[in-house]
Parts: C-alpha cells; structure tokens; sequence
C-alpha cells in the first residue's frame, strides 16, 4: 500500500461515515488522530500535483507556513479523493494523479 | 445617562433627519463606496469619538507621529476622505462648501469640506502599517487611494436600515450603552472577532469575563462579555457575515454562556489588519460602545507575518496612560491531549503535545462539513454555521465570489420623500 512518498497533504477530516468507508476496505488504521479527538487521512501529493490543484480550485490554500498542506479545498473535491483512496488502496500521490485525470 | 467615550469626550452624534430632502436640495451628489458609506455611518454615530468627520492633514499627521489627535487625544489610524483632482474639478468641490454623499443611489450624508488636501501615501502606509509592503492588506488600501483628501464634518441626514440577521445585532453607542446599562454590567470585557468560534475562542471570553470581573461581588453578575464583530470588506475564504454573528449567539442561546453575561453586536469597519495600531484602534473603539475592559490575545488584528505575536500588546501596555479602557492580555488557548480540555498556554506545562487551534486546521474541518467534536466547536455552533452556509452562503460559510456579488445587503437606504432622484 503506497502512503507518503509526497510530502505535501492533503487532509481529509473523518467523521462516522468515512471512518465507516475506511474501516471497510481495511485502512482504518491510516486515519489519524489529529486534533482534539478528531481523525484525518493524508492523501500525499507531489508538488507538480499541488501547483495543478490550486490552479483548478481558486479557493484553495497551501499552507506553506505550517502544516504543510493543502487547504480548503471543496467538499466534494475531499469526497472524491476519499472514494479513490479507499478505491485504490492507497493514500500516495496517485490517488491524486486520478483525480486530476478523472476531474 | 452620561455618554462619555474614549478620552472623557462625549459621544459625538451626528444625525440630523429632519427635513432632509430640504437641507441636500442643492448640493453636489458624490457617489461613495461601502467602505466610505460604512465609516460614514461610523462617524456619524459616535463609533469613531472624538472625530466628527473625516480627517484634515494636521490629524493625520498627528496620528501617523505620535498617535494623538490636536488636542492630544489618542489615536492610531487615519480616517480619510479620497478623491482624484479629475472628479474634484469635475463637480466642482470647493473648501467651505457642502456636498451630499449618497450610496448606491440613495443619499447619505452631508459632508462640509473644510479642507482639500494632497499626502504622500508611502509616509501613511509606513507609519500605520510599519512596512510599505504591497502584500500587507492594509498598505495596498493605502496605496490605492486617490490623488487628494477631503477633509470636515459628517452629518447623516438618512439613516441606514439594516437587514435581517444583522439588524437583531445593530447598536449604535449610545444604545450600546442604555443597553449595557439596563443589563446591569458595571465592567464589560470586549471580544473582538471576525470569526465564528471555537472552544478555544469561547475558552479565552471566558478567561477574560474572570479577569474583568475584578472584585466584584458574584452573588448577583455584573460584568458581561461584548461580542462586537467586526463586519465590513470581505475577502474570499473570510467567513460569512451571517455566520459570524449568528454563531457567536448561538454560543449564549445554548446556554454556553449565562443569558446575563453575553452579548453580540456589530461594528461596521473594514479592518486593516494593522496589528499593534489596530489594536489601539480598537480599544478606543470599544471604550466609546462603553466597555470597561478588552480583550486582546495573540497576533491581534496582524496579518501574515508582518507583525510579533504580542506586538499589539506592547504597544497597549505603552499607552496604558491614554487608553479609556483596560486590556487583558491574555496567551493562545490549545487543546492539550493531556489535560484533557482546552487550557491556556500560561497555565499548561504539556507543551510539546499541545495542538494548536489554527485558523487553517478549523476552516479544513468546516470545508468538509465534518461535525466537529464538542472539544473542538459546540454543536450547535456548527449547526448554526452550517444552517447560514445553506442560507447566506450558497452552501459555503465562507465567502466565494459568488456570495461577495450576490449577497443580501448588510442595509439599504430608503430614498427620501420629496427629493428628485
């Protein structure tokens, strides 16, 4: 299973359903405790990846400064990154290389 | 009711109703922005006591050198007047006459220019901002203003009706202060805030209701907590207006704070994010709503990293003298895994697994329409933001271009009987 060969993230916030989704398809344990009780799951992406997201999501935000990821990018963005995570079994940057194909 | 703002003056109130469409038929209209309409307004109602209008040369020199006003008050920001000479020549503004401000096509104000001006932005970016950086917010407002200022007094001659959330939250000073009164409060502490809060927002309110509650007695409460939002220019990605104000009540309707104890309002004010000064700003602000303490935590009203986390409050402590109001200074809340709670990073010694309630990390969590945990923001917070998304905000709580073009207007003018448009 790849994981981080990126070292820029793209956190995914888990609430019941999604950790629902995870705990199927086994990778429950990759979703991490992050901040005052609650999950997240780091999709890594490369920094050719990164440029691409944040041309195509105006909103979005690297935070250069601190955590190091990428922020605020739309729900539905998160929704389908999650889907081909658990779809590909992996968190590394090629779920996003889908993602940016299939978008 | 004794209403005295900051520095001992008296509220300053320039509202004048009456015959309006008589008193503006033969001036000069001159269309404003909102930015100019929200400090109109603000001028007009006391917010900005002891200005009565908008700034000459010598105030602004004043301000941007030693912070003082001519007779000595304090004061921190410069509120000025724009025009380009083009526009001046072209209606035919003169010192010593009158002209009428009017907002999207309603009239507004009656402005009586005593001065027309020309001043070197650079010098007011630098002195105000403390850099001539173009990446400062604050600096590129300056340095896009027009070639020449208009200086003199304001008197709103129609006043703005507001819409619905923001009308339930509208106080002008002087009702600010009948209402702090008739809720008893003798020490009210000041929260001042853009944003919707999280527990360790609500955590450092009630950190400073303790620190502003003195010594006085707690059989029967009488220090209360101001939520006085900031509401005026957006940026995509700011929350949206609505949210902020519905969400921060929301933290007193569920009963996070006692009814007698909390308050939302608003001000109109487009920030600068000028940190240290905006903070001194934002003191003399709250002292003429007739608060007696204020709140002021790290990186207050900074931006980026252009100013030390606890600038501001240096800043305050060496104005201690000249200020109307009493800070609390107050350190970052986190959550600490250890202790279990949200706690103060004065108080907690688990620094090294502390997690920090950033700014980024909550708007990550509310992009996702993830219920957040209790430790992180109240439920029904959350609802009430999410609610205001779905309502205000096109599905988002944060502004996007599509809420910045087609938003409800914070207020609206009526036009006045009996005036030709």
């Amino acid at each position: 299973m790849s994981t981080n060969n990126g070292t820029i993230k793209i956190n995914v916030w888990i609430n019941d359903e999604r950790l629902d989704a995870l705990e199927k398809a086994g990778m429950a344990q990759l979703a991490e405790e992050a901040f005052a009780g609650m999950k997240l799951l780091a999709i890594h992406t490369t920094e050719e990846q990164k440029d691409l997201l944040l041309q195509r999501f105006a909103g979005a935000k690297y935070d250069s400064a601190t955590t190091k990821s990428i922020e605020l990018l739309p729900k539905h963005a998160k929704d389908k990154l999650l889907e081909l995570s658990i779809q590909m079994h992996s968190t590394g940057p090629e779920v996003t290389d889908r993602f940016l194909q299939e978008a | 009711m004794d209403y005295v703002g900051h520095n001992g003056k008296p509220i300053v109130e320039r509202v004048s109703t009456a015959h309006a469409a008589a008193q503006i038929k033969d001036l000069t209209r001159v269309p404003i922005s909102k930015a100019t309409a929200h400090e109109v307004i603000s001028l007009s109602y006391g917010f900005f006591t002891p200005l009565t209008g908008f700034m000459g040369p010598r105030e602004v020199d004043g301000t941007l050198d030693d912070m003082q006003l001519p007779d000595g008050t304090l004061w921190s920001i410069p509120i000025v007047f724009d025009m380009s000479t083009d526009d001046i020549k072209k209606l035919d503004i003169k010192e010593g006459g009158s002209v009428l401000l009017e907002y999207l096509g309603a009239p507004m104000a009656i402005f009586d220019i005593a001065q027309i001006y020309e001043y070197d932005l650079e010098r007011m970016a630098e002195k105000t901002y403390g850099t001539t950086d173009a990446r400062h917010p604050g600096v590129k407002k300056t340095m896009s203003y027009q070639n020449r200022f208009l200086s003199g007094d304001i008197t709103l001659i129609n006043e703005p009706v507001f819409n619905e959330p923001f009308k339930s939250f509208w106080l002008t000073p002087k009702q600010h202060r009948d209402t702090l009164t008739q809720k008893g409060w003798q020490h009210v502490v000041a929260h001042q805030t853009r944003n919707v809060p999280h527990t360790g927002h609500e955590a450092l309110m009630k950190q400073a209701w303790f620190a502003a509650n003195e010594d006085l007695p707690i059989d029967t409460l009488k220090t209360g907590v101001l939520v006085n939002c900031i509401i005026g220019q957006k940026r995509a990605g700011d929350y949206i207006d609505e949210a902020i104000l519905l969400a921060q009540d929301a933290l007193r309707a569920n009963g996070y704070f006692r009814d007698d104890v909390h308050k939302v309002s608003f001000t109109l004010w487009d920030m600068r994010y000028a940190g240290p000064r905006e903070a001194i700003f934002h003191a003399i602000l709250r002292a003429n709503l007739g608060c007696t303490h204020h709140m002021f935590g790290r990186d207050h009203a900074g931006v980026g990293d252009f100013y030390q986390p606890y600038d501001a409050q240096n800043l305050l402590t060496k104005h201690r003298e000249e200020l109307s109001i009493k800070p609390v200074f107050l350190k970052e809340n986190w959550y600490c895994p250890q202790c279990q709670e949200v706690t103060n990073s004065a108080l907690c010694g688990h620094d090294a697994t502390s997690q920090s309630f950033s700014g980024s990390v909550i708007r990550s969590i509310l992009t996702d329409e993830v219920k957040p945990t209790q430790r992180v923001m109240r439920h029904e917070v959350f609802e009430v933001v999410m609610d205001s998304a779905a309502k205000y905000g096109e599905g988002s709580p944060f502004c996007t271009e599509e809420y910045l073009k087609n938003r409800r207007p914070v207020f609206t003018l009526d036009q006045l009987e009996g005036l030709d448009s």
